[in-house]
């Protein structure tokens, strides 16, 4: 078939699953001089984060009338999977001119390579701040389901492959219009109010429905609904696999066609 | 394996996009005009510069080739397009054989990480392993010259320092094409020296060579063949001595 013989975006990601090794390693090192100089290294994004959701926990929790046990696993795994999505959606633009510039200049690797670096490095700090979910979880329920074996990766590897395909979109759409960049980062902010991250879907009374306009919803949804053991929701992964399906055709299409373009754009 | 390198028709484009051109408004403004007449002749209504034209060579294996040709001429975009780093706009390109390119070699340093991390950050971003750039850490260690100052943040090296450490975390590469800008005029003389014979080294030990440079006598010395560029186009291409001297005579 010749739309797969000499694909760019299947070259691509042969490419990058062959060379693993360089994109993973160099996250992780990305990682660890994010961190450097710090005395507390990364567990004070870690503070950070059990500090502002503590507090907001017993303040939300007073204005929404609610059992501040329940709602702090809720809160705490919403608000930590958000600071994972946002900061993916918010870095989107920068992939392809930002730091990422001098080395496409420089150096032969597919720009697909630096999505990678970029997007698990999110990962990696996603699961820095994973255990503080489990523990709040486990110490407020005393039980975390089974089902989260299965269901976690599974999530994760969801978001983590949109991630993947939205930067590369996004980064490619702003390296050549460089407007989207101001536009997701005044976007993002009452993202978070939008959501159901701070309050729970049922809140909405009749109008619950308006949640699946949002497609941040399916993707918070995916990782937390079964790991603080709320009820089952398959719209949720119905939602998230219509996107990534639409992300991936998106994808396809653009790569292939404009991929070698991006390095004269930045 | 024989390496070998061969261009045919090659044309390369760089489009100018100005701050008009960057914006979506704008594009939207255009698009509404015309629907989308102009949405998929995007390039047409920008500004381009024509980096390299009608670019035609094979390179066989136990070339050695001196790019020759004033600022602007083309010689690191020709680089960079043998590097893989350019597509061309159009024309064929058939590389046989892995390639080095030491053409920006300091990339993607990092001025919190010490000298060491920065050498395996180097090696990692031009897809060595670890266990491999470990292995042939003695001797880049002793390359630089260094020291213990490969245990500091490379922030506090000064830039001779730096541009030793570039070039020493460059050399780990053995490959069958190398692709050589040339950068080595900094570090003090006796760096110099000791990079310049690594350097005729690596060039004996790779099978195509090309080496662009404004050093004539040291082309002289190391380049069998010449490829002369002006504005983008091959105005020679022969051997070196004569090269030089079409050079010479154009550019006095």
């Amino acid at each position: 078939m010749n739309f797969f013989k000499n694909n760019l975006a299947l070259e691509d990601i042969i490419y990058i699953i062959k060379n693993y090794y360089s994109w993973s390693y160099l996250s992780y090192f990305d990682l660890k001089l994010k961190y450097r100089r710090t005395f507390l290294g990364p567990w004070w994004v870690v503070l950070g984060i059990a500090i502002s959701a503590t507090a907001m926990c017993f303040l939300w929790s007073t204005i929404f009338n609610l059992d501040w046990k329940e709602y702090l696993t809720y809160l705490y795994s919403g608000f930590i999977i958000w600071m994972w999505i946002s900061q993916l959606v918010v870095d989107a633009p920068e992939t392809f001119y930002g730091e990422a510039e001098k080395y496409i200049k420089a150096y032969p690797n597919p720009p697909l390579f630096y999505v990678f670096r970029k997007c698990s490095l999110n990962l990696l700090l996603f699961l820095h701040h994973l255990p503080l979910i489990l523990i709040v979880t486990y110490a407020v329920n005393k039980k975390i389901e089974l089902n989260v074996l299965y269901s976690l990766p599974l999530g994760m590897f969801v978001v983590f492959l949109n991630s993947v395909l939205f930067t590369t979109i996004v980064g490619m759409i702003s390296a050549r219009y460089r407007d989207i960049d101001p536009l997701l980062k005044s976007i993002m902010p009452p993202m978070l109010l939008l959501t159901p991250v701070l309050w729970k879907a049922e809140m909405l009374g009749s109008h619950i429905n308006y949640i699946y306009l949002n497609p941040f919803t399916y993707f918070v949804g995916i990782i937390r609904n079964d790991l603080i053991g709320l009820d089952f929701d398959i719209n949720i992964w119905i939602g998230a696999l219509v996107i990534t399906i639409f992300q991936l055709i998106i994808f396809i299409i653009l790569y292939s066609k404009k991929r070698n373009r991006i390095i004269f754009w930045i | 394996m024989k390496s070998k390198i061969l261009l045919e028709n090659i044309y390369l484009d760089f489009p100018i996009y100005d701050s008009e051109s960057f914006s979506l408004r704008n594009k939207i403004a255009s698009m509404s005009k015309s629907a989308f007449a102009r949405m998929s002749s995007e390039d047409k209504v920008n500004k381009v510069v024509h980096g390299l034209e009608d670019i035609n060579f094979t390179f066989n294996h136990g070339d050695k080739i001196a790019l020759l040709g004033p600022n602007g001429s083309g010689k690191t975009t020709l680089l960079k397009l043998l590097s893989g780093i350019y597509t061309p706009t159009s024309g064929k390109i058939l590389i046989e054989g892995n390639i080095s390119c030491m053409i920006d070699i300091g990339f993607g340093f990092q001025g919190d990480a010490t000298g060491y991390e920065n050498i395996i950050y180097a090696g990692i971003s031009r897809g060595l392993r670890k266990k491999d750039i470990e292995k042939i850490m003695p001797e880049i260690e002793d390359f630089s010259g260094l020291g213990e100052f490969l245990d500091m943040p490379l922030r506090t090296y000064s830039s001779g320092m730096q541009a030793r450490l570039a070039f020493s975390s460059a050399i780990a590469s053995a490959p069958d094409i190398l692709l050589m800008d040339e950068f080595f005029s900094t570090g003090d003389i006796e760096f110099s020296k000791k990079s310049e014979d690594k350097i005729f080294e690596m060039m004996d030990a790779s099978s195509i060579l090309v080496f662009a440079s404004h050093d004539l006598e040291l082309l002289k010395k190391v380049c069998n063949k010449a490829v002369c560029l002006k504005h983008g186009q091959i105005s020679y291409y022969g051997n070196t001595e004569e090269a030089i001297n079409h050079y010479k005579e154009f550019y006095g």
